[in-house]
Order: C-alpha cells, then structure tokens, then sequence
C-alpha cells in the first residue's frame, strides 16, 4: 500500500475522477510552491514586480481549492469510498486546505516585503532567506512524498520542521535583540516578523500534510500524539 | 480517529478474539461444510457477541449465506451437506444428538432474502409460530400480535387491516411482517439473509433502522451483498472470501483501515 | 413476398387459424347438439293429411312431422313401389310420427312426397301425451265422468282444462303415497326380514324377538293395508273421467284420463304459447323419470345419477390423489423408485378406461363387495348387497380411473410453491409435517382443484368401465332418498352417457329416439361443464387467496 493504487478499480470512471483530482492537488501544490519561491525571491531581490505576481496569482490557488473541494464531495456522494479510497479523499481535502493557507502566507510575505523595499529595512529581510529556503524544501519535499504517497518521505518532512522550528526561535531572538538595541526600529522589525511568522506557520502546514499522508498509508491518525507512538506506527507492520 | 463514525454504532468496539462467556451468544469453532465433495466453508472459527449485530459480508458464492444457514441448521434441508466442526449457543452443540431442530429454530430465528409471508391474513403471520406451539388464548395472541408488529415498526402502518391477507402490504412492509412473525416468538438470535435485496432504497432504510433497535434485545446477524448497509448497521463485520472468513473486526475499522489485502480490495471495489 | 415471410405474419395467421377451426370444430359441435337437441322440445304443427298408397286408396293421417329425406327413385322401386307420372330421379320422403299406437302397426310411418293428395294443419287438433302407449293424435270431442258428458255447448277446453288438472293432482298423489309411505314400509318390511334372518343365523332367535317381530310385521302390514285402500280410492276417483277423441280414423276413442299426462293444441298456439310451452318441455325432460323403455318422459335420475357419482369420486379421489402426491414429492427420496413410480402413475392415466371397468368387477365388486356382503350383510344372501355393480363401486373405480391426474397436477402445484414460504416456515420452528398440512398443501389447493377439474371432466363422460361397475337402463330408485341411512351407495344409477346409448341404440325406434339422443348429449355437455365451472370457480377463488410470492 506504499503505492497509491487508484488505478485498480473495477469502476473505470471511479479511477479517473481520483487521478483527475489528485493530479489537480499535485498542480495546487506547484503553484503554491511557486507562489512561495517568488514571495521569498522577491524579498531577497527587491524585486516589486515579483511581489506583484505573488499578490495576484492568490485567486487561482482558491478557485483550485474549491474546484477539488466540490469534486471531493461528488466523489463522496456518488461512490462511498471506504478504506483507502476513503482516506484518500479526506486526506486530499485536509491538504489542500493547508495548501491554501500556504499560499495565504505567502501572499502575506509578498506584501511585508512590498511595504518595506521603500525604507531601510532591508538588512532586516536578508536574515528571512534561511528559513525561507528550509521552509520551501520542506514544501517541496512534501508536495513530493505526496505525489508518490511517500511515507518515509512524509516522515522526514514531519521531523524538519523541528529545525524550522528552531531556526525561527533562533530568528526571533535576533530580531529581538534589535529592536532592544533600537526602539524606533520596532515598527519595521515587527513586519520582518510577520514573515518569520508566516514562514513557521507555513513549516507546521506542511508537517500537516505529511501527517495526512501518515494517515493515508497508515490509516492512522499521527496528530497530537508523542513523537515515540509517531515513530512506532511509520516504522510499525500494520498495513501491507 | 478520523472515521466513518456511523451514528447508530455508539457501542464500544470490543475484542473481538476474547469475549467473555456472558458477552458471547454463539460460538463457531473450526466449521468446515461439504457440498458432497466440494467444501463450501474452510475452518471457520469466531465468536458472535450478544446483542449486538454481526454482518457477514463477501461476493457471491463466498458461503456467508451458508455460515448463516448452519447456526439454525437450515442446510439439514440439503441432504448431500456434511458439516465438521462445532456451533456452540451459549456453550451447547447445536449440532449434538440429542438438539430438537424445531426448537433450535425457534430460539434462532431467520428472515430470508426475499419476503415470504404465508398466505394468511396480516394476523395469522404473526402468531403462526405461537400456534405452533399449541397457543390458543386469544389474549396472548393478541398482545403477541401487537408487541410484535410494534417491535418491527409495522403496527402503526397495519394496526386497522390485521385481517387483511399479508399480500396486500408493500414489499418492504411485508419484509417487517416476517421479521414480526419471527420476533413474536422470542428467539435470542435474529439470523438476517440479506433482509433487504429485493427492497427499494427507502423501505431498505426502515429495515435498517429496525435493526439496530433489535439489537437491544436480540443478538442479530445480517448476511448482506450491500457493505454500506454492513457499514451502516452492523457493530462487527466478518469478511468472507472462497469459503473463508478472512478478516473479522469492529466495523468501523474494517470499513476505514482494513488488515487484510483481499478486504482492503473488496470493500474498495478494486480486483485483487 | 420474402419480406412478408421475414416479417413474422404468415406464423401469426397459421397459429390464429388453428385457433379458429378449434374453435369452430368446438362451437359447431356444441350449436349442433343444442339445435338438434332442443328443437325436440319446440311444440311442431300437427297435420292431418289425404295419402294415397300405392293401390291409389286415399287414407287420413295425423301426426307431426319429424325428419326428411330425399333418397333416389331407384330404392322405392327396388322396395317395390313404383310412382305413376312422376318422372324425377330422387323423390323426397317423410317421418311422420302418427301415434295411436293401439290402432296402428307402427307409431312412425314414412311417407312418400308424391302421394299426399292434400296436406293441412286445422285448429283443434290435439296432441295427447300419455302415460303408457305413447301420444295421441286427433280432435276433441267430449269429456266424461263416469260415462257422462259434462260438456255443456263451448267450454270444452275449459272443462277438459279443469279435469286434467283434477286428475293430475289425484295421480300425483296417488305417485307420492305408493313411493314415499308405501315404498318406506316396504322398505321396513325388508329389513324386518333381514332382522329376524339374521336373529335365525346367529340362533339368537327366542319366541320373544320372533313375536316382537312378528307384532311389528303386523302393524306394518296393516299400515300397508290402509295406505293401499287410499291409494285405490285414489286411483278410482282418477279413474272417473275420461276424454272422447275422434281419431285419423274419424271414429271416437275413449281415452282413461288417469293415463293422460298433457293435452295439447300446438296448431292454436301463438308463438309466446309455443315458447312457454317449449321450456315447459325442457323443464319436464330435466326433471321427471323416464317413461317407455327411455324414449320418452324426461331424464332426471340419469342427471342425478351422473352428478351424484362424480360428486362421490371427487370425494374419493381427492384425498387419496393428494396424499400419495405429497409423500411422492415431499418424503420419497429422489432416487429411481421414485422416479419408476411417478411414470407407472402417469402410465395408468394411459390404460383404456374398459379395463378399468374390467377391473372395478372383478376386484371391487366380486371380491370386495362380496367379502362385505359375507361378513357385513350375511342375512341378505344370495342376494347380494354390494357384492354387485352399484354406484359405490362406480365411483370408486373412476377414481382409480382418475388417480394420476389428480397426483400429477397436485405435484407440480406441490413444486411450484416457492422454498422460501418452506424455509419460512421452518424457521419458525415448524415441522415439515406442520409445514406441510398448514402451509403448503393450502398453496397448493388450486392445483390440487385443477387436477380435480381434469378428474371431473374425464369420469362425466366416462361411460363403459360403468356398464360393468353400476349403471343400469333404468334404476327403480335413486341412490339417496328418505329411508335410513339415506345413501345407499349400494344401489345401481342411470347415467346420461349411458342413457345416450341406450336411447340410440337399444330403444325398439331409433329413427323416432334420435332428437332424445341429441337432447341427452347436450344435456350432458351441459353438467359436465356446469361442474368444471363449479370447480373453477372455486379454484379461482383459492387462486386469489393463495397467490404465490410473483411480485
């Protein structure tokens, strides 16, 4: 079960409508991923344009989300799934409610940067491209374990985000010590923040969706349980 | 846990491999059944929990029909059926000597695929079991007659016509005057052989809801082709393939994250 | 022409038209007899006719016209008749029949078209149906009482109207004492005389019961005394009037009118008279006995006979026929002795039904009967009681006779009723025994009536296993009737089948029998289908209550 096998169905429609609306997530994933590169290119590079790409493309990453939304609730409706199948869906409609809040994020990114190429705060959106990266890795190594329904993968993407997590904190205490060292900065630092925020928000989504696909393959639920019991069920027999 | 949670199945699953004695109302132990030289059912051994409802499910031919039909000893019918094995109710062998076949049947109960009323009036279906056993008080009769209809959620709908012939009622009405007729009888076990096939998809649903209402007092067993209707009534699920019981779990598991690879497809609708 | 083929209809016209000429060969059938048959019954024009005989003597005759003929010249000269100045090949004859049967040689004469010199049919004739001697045919000319005329000027049909009427009522009575009271004391005094033979056999007879006897036998005997004074006095005040005819002869006839049973004048009738004249005749051929050897009067006790004998059979058939078809499909193994049984059973449908009759006297009624009689009836001997043909072995040889039907069409109806309405039953902890006799055979029950429906219509017209197990020419009383215990099944019935042949062929005038013929056949399509009707509308009836699960 390590493979997705949608395509073993007696019912040849049925397997169409699950290829067409996961291969729709999967092209969601790119352009979210997409969206997120350009954001954080476009703070890396000043480059306003590119900012404006972000802001604009936001509308199709929706319209994608409620497209694969209703195709989901007619595949309910018309054919039960059960087991896998059943999964699958839930499992799709949970991503891509993440993935839009990862477009959300970035669009959030684009705009900080916008606002802050007109002062003299870019010094401080340089030190945003670490995490930047380590967050778009993780997205895109999800987006991946997703296309193959990769477990192992998923796992690896779940474990990062700790590191996400800990280049933030490390991030946030910078910030910090700026803001100590000058008050009048606050204001502008404080927008550098709302994207170190975005960032790590975006990192905890995508540990999401690696827990959906822990879910999949699994058929067990991998939120607010202990690393260990995580550990036991990837590594765990059950399943085939 | 992300699941199906059907509303009706509020019961606690339970462990299926160790119920204890009071818990258990049949025991299958080691069950093979020959068809004159061909063996329908390969060593099927579970244990099916009181008052709860049990559905077995699996393709056609895969003798889920005939796992059911051997708990009342239907298959004595067939005379080139040999059966090895034991079926224990409440710890005794139904298939012993010295059982009387008749008043096995009338603790063991079945209703069959498709509805058979007796060609009497609405009345007499019911209390054809109770004259059988030389009942003849029509006090008894008449409140056996009322307390049954009412238990299989037909004596609103019939409550005026009792001694119209049964013929004149619907289909699915028709299903629940024989699930009447059998509960008017009291049996323990209620054996269901795909009570709704030849129902239409709203009379389906009355039978369903009637049967998780039996369950309070019977301990029901379902044979069904429709595994949304096992998803949907059933507590446990038994899933049969080429005379074997492959898989046997709590219902919801089984319908979200089946063990077995010939379930997984089954229930999917995929060819494995 | 070959698209007319592909299309199909040459098949649709061949498979209507066979339908049509059954149902023609049916219709026709059944229209021929109900004609022939009941235009017997329709009152005919009396004529009274000049007939020259061959010397060239001119003589009268009356009667009515029954049959024609037209038949070539050459059979009357080979019979020796020769027509002068007739010059045609064929010539056409009649059947009269003339009656007055003691003045005549023959009752039915022919005559030849030719030779009638003047043919007439006057108002006042007279058609005289009497008891014995057949009719009588002619003008009315007085009525007597005691030798006297009471006919004052023009109220003759009025007083002989009256008269008859008086008579009738005086015979009818006079019939009713001498077969209900007479006939039971008769039939008393003959169980007295098995009574005391039977107290001789087992030497149980002591002075006592004999004096008993012989006191009751008494009282008997003078109760008979009376009752005959009655009906002598009956019988003499019957025996006062009379009616003077003027016959073809034109001499005057006196005739009893104790032996008078109608007096009719077909030629003043209209046709409304006619018509309620006519169901008055059938009424009469449906409900009286016989008279004259069959050929005349009507034909009751074979009616009740044959009715009263497929009644019996059903009663026997059915639950034997049932009960052997349900142990051949519910209990008997399915191996080749089934399988050998069920064919023998539908191979005795197969046998010809002589044989059976063959068999019904030699088993039932010289071996069976005759055991009964030997241990049941022994005073009665020599003569036997049912060791002889009687309607009781009749029946039962029908039955035999109609065995497999009854088992056939009970098996199948036993296979078609559905397993689920079994297992249902069994389910609810039914035995099969408790299954079978509550559920299944009440499924079964139309087909079980269908089966009875073919046995009915097969032993209504069974005729020749009968001649040898119980039916007579003429039975001198019906099976049931007033006496203790009521039935009698050892008595010997008249049947109508065997009444149509005996009418056609054995009666001493078969020209003059035919219309009976006919009329007696229609009358037995009649029953048999007024049966099957009966029986399929109960079977209709139990269709309804037992539909089977076909949704």
């Amino acid at each position: 079960m390590d493979k997705i096998n949608v395509g073993k169905h007696i019912s040849g429609k049925f397997n169409e409508e699950l290829e067409a609306v996961r291969n729709r997530v999967l092209s969601m994933g790119g352009l979210v991923e997409q969206q997120l590169q350009d954001a954080l290119s476009a703070v890396e590079a000043f480059d306003e344009p590119l900012a404006d790409k972000v802001l604009s493309s936001d509308h199709k990453v929706n319209a994608l989300e409620v497209s694969i939304d209703e195709a989901c609730v007619q595949i309910i409706a018309k054919r039960q799934p059960a087991a896998s199948d059943l999964r699958l869906v839930i499992a799709i409609l949970k991503t891509i409610a993440d993935l839009e809040r990862i477009g959300d994020e970035a669009e959030r990114i684009a705009k900080v940067a916008k606002e802050s190429f007109n002062n003299d705060q870019q010094q401080f959106l340089v030190s945003l491209e670490n995490l930047g990266q380590q967050v778009l890795g993780m997205l895109h190594r999800v987006l991946d374990a997703f296309a193959r329904m990769d477990l192992e993968a998923a796992y690896e993407v779940h474990q990062q985000d700790e590191q996400a997590d800990r280049q933030y904190e490390a991030l946030t205490r910078q910030l910090m010590t700026y803001m100590m060292e000058d008050p009048r900065a606050i204001p502008k630092i404080m927008n550098v923040l709302w994207s170190a925020r975005s960032l790590e928000r975006i990192g905890d989504r995508c540990q999401n969706i690696a827990e959906y696909i822990i879910f999949f393959v699994k058929g067990k639920d991998v939120r607010h349980v202990s690393a260990e019991s995580i550990e036991r069920t990837v590594k765990g027999k059950q399943g085939s | 846990m992300i699941s199906v949670n059907p509303t009706n199945s509020s019961a606690e699953p339970l462990d299926l491999e160790n119920l204890t004695q009071e818990q258990t109302t049949l025991e299958i132990k080691n069950l093979d059944l020959f068809y004159g030289e061909a063996q329908a059912l390969h060593d099927i051994s579970m244990k099916i929990p009181k008052n709860r409802v049990t559905a077995f499910i699996g393709p056609s031919g895969c003798g889920k029909s005939t796992l059911l039909r051997c708990i009342n000893r239907m298959n004595d019918l067939v005379e080139i059926c040999r059966i090895d094995g034991e079926i224990l109710l409440h710890d005794k062998n139904i298939y012993e000597r010295d059982v009387d076949v008749a008043a096995l049947r009338r603790r063991i109960g079945m209703v069959f695929q498709r509805p058979n009323p007796f060609p009497k009036s609405i009345y007499e279906n019911v209390v054809y079991g109770l004259r059988l056993q030389g009942v003849k008080d029509r006090r008894v009769l008449d409140e056996a007659v009322e307390r049954s209809l009412k238990g299989a959620a037909l004596w609103d709908e019939v409550k005026d016509r009792l001694n119209e012939n049964a013929f004149s009622l619907s289909g699915g009405q028709q299903q629940r005057l024989v699930i009447a007729r059998s509960i008017a009888i009291e049996p323990e076990v209620l054996l269901l052989d795909e009570p709704t096939s030849a129902l239409d998809p709203i009379s389906t649903l009355t039978i369903e809801e009637l049967i998780t209402e039996l369950k309070e007092k019977y301990t029901v067993v379902i044979v069904t082709h429709n595994m949304q209707q096992a998803a949907r009534v059933s507590d446990q699920t038994a899933f049969m393939y080429m005379g074997k019981l492959i898989e046997y779990a709590d219902t919801n598991a089984l319908f979200t994250t089946p063990a077995q690879k010939q379930t997984e497809d089954y229930i999917t609708g995929r060819y494995g | 022409m070959k698209n007319w083929f592909a299309s199909g209809k040459p098949w649709i016209w061949m498979t209507a038209g066979s339908v049509s000429i059954s149902l023609i060969a049916v219709l026709g059938l059944v229209m021929m007899i109900a004609w022939k048959g009941l235009s017997f019954f329709w009152p005919a024009q009396l004529h009274e006719m000049q007939v020259a005989n061959t010397d060239g003597e001119v003589s009268t005759l009356i009667g009515e016209i029954y049959d024609s003929e037209n038949i070539p010249l050459s059979r009357l000269s080979e019979a020796g008749i020769t027509l002068e100045g007739y010059h045609e090949d064929r010539v056409t004859r009649l059947l009269m029949k003339i009656g007055n049967r003691e003045y005549v040689p023959l009752d039915f004469t022919w005559i030849i078209k030719p030779l009638i010199k003047s043919d007439k049919t006057p108002d006042g004739l007279a058609k005289v149906e009497r008891s014995k001697d057949g009719n009588f045919y002619g003008y009315v000319e007085d009525v007597l009482e005691n030798g006297q005329s009471v006919v004052n000027d023009g109220n003759l049909r009025a007083v002989l109207a009256k008269r008859i009427a008086r008579v009738q009522a005086l015979n009818e009575q006079a019939h009713e004492l001498q077969t209900d009271e007479i006939g039971s004391i008769n039939y008393e005094l003959n169980e007295l005389r098995l009574t005391q033979r039977r107290l001789e056999m087992n030497n149980e007879l002591t002075d006592a019961a004999l004096a008993e006897l012989e006191h009751k036998r008494e009282q008997l005997h003078q109760r008979y005394q009376e009752l005959e004074d009655k009906l002598f006095e009956l019988r003499d005040r019957a025996k006062r009037d009379a009616v003077v005819i003027r016959d073809f002869r034109n001499k005057e006839v006196t005739l009893p009118m104790y032996e008078v049973i109608a007096i009719t004048f077909p030629n003043d009738m209209n046709v409304l008279e006619k018509a309620g004249h006519f169901l008055a005749q059938i009424w009469g051929f449906v409900s009286e006995p016989p008279r004259e050897a069959n050929t005349e009067g009507g034909v009751f006790p074979a009616i009740f006979g044959t009715v009263f004998m497929v009644l019996l059979m059903s009663i026997i058939v059915t639950p034997f026929g049932v009960v052997a078809a349900i142990y051949l499909h519910e209990y008997a193994g399915k191996n080749a002795i089934t399988k050998m049984i069920r064919i023998a059973v539908i191979n005795l449908a197969g046998v010809p039904s002589i044989v059976y009759g063959v068999f019904g006297l030699g088993f039932f009624v010289y071996m069976v009967g005759g055991s009964i009689d030997q241990v049941f009836y022994p005073e009665a001997l020599p003569s036997p009681t049912f060791g002889t043909p009687g309607v009781l072995w009749s029946a039962i040889t029908l039955a035999i006779l109609t065995l497999p039907v009854v088992i056939v069409s009970t098996e199948e109806g036993l296979s078609r009723i559905p397993s689920s309405v079994r297992e249902g039953s069994l389910a609810l902890g039914a035995t099969k025994a408790e299954t079978i006799w509550r559920i299944i055979v009440p499924m079964a029950s139309p087909a079980i009536m269908t089966g009875l429906i073919l046995a009915v219509a097969r032993a209504a017209g069974e005729v020749a296993p009968l001649m040898l197990v119980g039916v007579v020419k003429s039975a001198p009383t019906l099976p049931v009737d007033g006496n203790f215990p009521y039935l009698h099944l050892d008595r010997k019935f008249m049947h109508l089948g065997f009444h149509i042949y005996d009418v056609g062929f054995q009666s001493p005038n078969v020209e003059a029998a035919r219309p009976l013929v006919y009329a007696t056949s229609f009358l037995l399509v009649t029953v048999i289908v007024g049966l099957n009707l009966t029986a399929i509308g109960v079977r209709n009836h139990l269709r309804e209550k037992f539909r089977t699960l076909d949704q």
